[in-house]
């Protein structure tokens, strides 16, 4: 706003709002860091700087990863493969679907409402699959497979990937495609040649989204996998359950779900909350 | 070479859009109409093989015999509504209040991604530790001052009103972030020209400002609405229901009916009612989006 000014005073006020925002914001992960460094009984204080008002160790992070390891890294691995295979899928089928969706005519139903039914499968709770798919997995044999994992989450991200695609092709000129035609370029052509590359900034918005989403996801690995699919999520949901109040078992496992996907949303900021919002707020 | 390109069109049209509706309907389409048809039968997993034609008995059960189902229901309702509320509050007064552009802006924004891309179920457990009653960060520091402890996750009173607080802290930022784009996609002549015109700042803020990102506010109200109905993390991860299952929501019990307790037919029914308020409540939403 151009023309008012605020008053020293106001901007005091502003500060103080704008601090406590913030710290209550960033509060819970700060106290994981430092819990995560702590012994069993210091856990319980709320202390805050190390060396002088308590002893760091290593405990927590020695037992995620070493006690624990194997369980960590299988399930780190899990998370990793899960996330990555399924926001391929999500990727392809939304570039796809977005572009046609975007540049051509549908009649008989029209590509509003194409696009307003592929939303509305992001709507529907994720429990109301939750029995048919554990039935639809125990069938194929794919209880505790990370593959079963994959699939449930590509439908998850699909509506985002189609939706965010769309969107993306859309703000594209259309001219370029028109020019390649007119050289002969094919439409096949001109869509892997012209307008996937011009698009590349929503490819990886939609690629990392996705990932994100299905790294979070807790739900459908509760119930489709048990021992051998397990991603992060249902380690993390583990960590207090086994034994005890270990706190710092808790929060270092917890921090290894939230660091990656911190980082990654860092890098895709500008498109979050526009994936949250499946495109109606540009963020 | 236009000819071309129109003869290939229909094809390439269908064969991009065919693959996405076809994994929807395969892998939501039909597993949703596979559980409608379990939930007019009765299947207790662990003890039939089969599943049993009953008829609406399953749904006779849940919304008249179901006294549980109803206590979620409106667990589930209460939640969505204050959760939303508050972030909605909280969220456009920040973004008003900083709506001017300032330094450390950019700071802010990233800061305040980090409770939204944080896996839900790490953010249950993460206030787990720090609203324990006996040992955790937060009763100890309302010792500290002197101020009685707050049984946060175990009486029957306040624990809603925790998982309330955590899903405010997790999704303010969303609805901050959302505004904040939204306020500064308005053009700013309209706020200097009624300020030369002498309006105050907050006939400015009630006649000009909110008309104008009302479409903005409905949608992320609607998106966090839907997306609120879903509570499942804190829920499981924070009370797992309890005391007494005053903090259960729907998908919770939806999931202890058809997962845990196995009854396969009384789960797809009731996930189909849910299912069914979820869309009715969407549906007054939109309705009320086209308005605006």
């Amino acid at each position: 706003m151009g023309i008012q000014k605020r008053s020293l005073g106001g901007w005091i006020v502003l500060w103080i709002i704008i601090a406590i925002f913030a710290v209550w914001t960033i509060f819970p992960i700060f106290w994981a860091v430092v819990t995560s460094f702590k012994y069993t009984g210091d856990a319980y204080e709320p202390t805050f700087i190390p060396w002088i008002q308590f002893k760091p160790t290593l405990q927590g992070w020695h037992f995620v990863f070493i006690t624990a390891g194997e369980r960590t890294l299988r399930s780190l691995r899990n998370s990793i493969v899960i996330a990555s295979c399924s926001s391929a899928i999500v990727l392809l089928l939304g570039a796809l679907a977005g572009y046609s969706l975007a540049r051509f005519v549908f009649r008989t139903w029209k590509n509003k409402d194409i696009a307003i039914w592929i939303l509305s499968n992001r709507m529907f709770p994720p429990v109301a699959v939750l029995i048919p798919y554990f039935l639809l997995m125990r069938t194929l044999r794919l209880l505790d497979s990370p593959l079963a994992i994959i699939l449930a989450h590509t439908v998850l991200n699909l509506p985002l990937g189609v939706w965010l695609m769309m969107d993306f092709f859309r703000d594209l000129p259309r001219d370029l495609e028109d020019a390649a035609f007119i050289d002969g370029c094919s439409h096949l052509g001109a869509f892997f040649r012209i307008a996937l590359p011009l698009a590349a900034p929503g490819l990886v918005a939609v690629y990392v989204l996705s990932f994100i989403f299905s790294w979070n996801e807790f739900i459908f690995v509760l119930v489709l996998g048990f021992n051998r699919a397990i991603t992060i999520p249902i380690v993390i949901a583990g960590a207090l359950t086994t034994k005890g109040l270990e706190f710092w078992k808790v929060a270092s496992m917890s921090l290894i779900g939230v660091i990656p996907v911190v980082i990654l949303a860092t890098f895709v900021s500008k498109y979050l909350v526009r994936g949250l919002t499946l495109g109606a707020v540009k963020g | 070479m236009k000819l071309k390109y129109a003869d290939h069109k229909d094809v390439i049209k269908w064969a991009f859009l065919l693959p996405c509706l076809g994994y929807l309907v395969l892998m939501a389409i039909f597993p949703l109409v596979w559980s409608l048809s379990l939930s007019f039968t009765r299947w207790l997993g662990t003890i039939m093989e089969k599943p049993q034609w009953t008829g609406l008995t399953n749904f006779r059960n849940i919304l008249f015999e179901d006294p549980r189902f109803w206590k979620a229901l409106w667990f589930t309702v209460r939640f969505v509504s204050l959760a939303v509320t508050f972030q909605l509050g909280i969220g456009l007064g920040m973004a008003y209040l900083l709506r001017n552009n300032f330094r450390g802006r950019s700071f802010l924004r990233v800061l305040f991604l980090v409770p939204m891309a944080c896996p839900p179920i790490a953010v249950a457990f993460l206030w787990k530790m720090m609203l324990h009653p006996d040992i955790g960060v937060i009763n100890s520091a309302l010792q500290m001052v002197g101020l009685p402890k707050v049984r946060w996750t175990t009486s029957v009173l306040v624990a809603p009103f925790t998982i309330v607080m955590v899903d405010v802290w997790e999704w303010t930022p969303f609805m901050f972030l959302a505004l904040l784009a939204a306020f500064e996609a308005l053009p700013v002549e309209l706020d200097d020209a009624a300020a030369i015109d002498g309006a105050s700042n907050f006939q400015i803020f009630r006649n000009i400002t909110i008309p104008l990102i009302a479409p903005v506010i409905v949608t992320i109200v609607l998106i966090r609405v839907i997306d609120a109905f879903k509570l499942f993390e804190l829920v499981f991860g924070i009370t797992s229901c309890g005391p007494a299952n005053a903090t259960e929501s729907l998908s919770y019990y939806v999931y202890l009916t058809g997962i845990k307790w196995f009854d396969l037919g009384k789960g797809a029914a009731m996930s189909w009612v849910f299912l069914l308020i979820v869309l009715g409540i969407s549906l007054v939403l939109f309705r009320f989006r086209k308005t605006v």
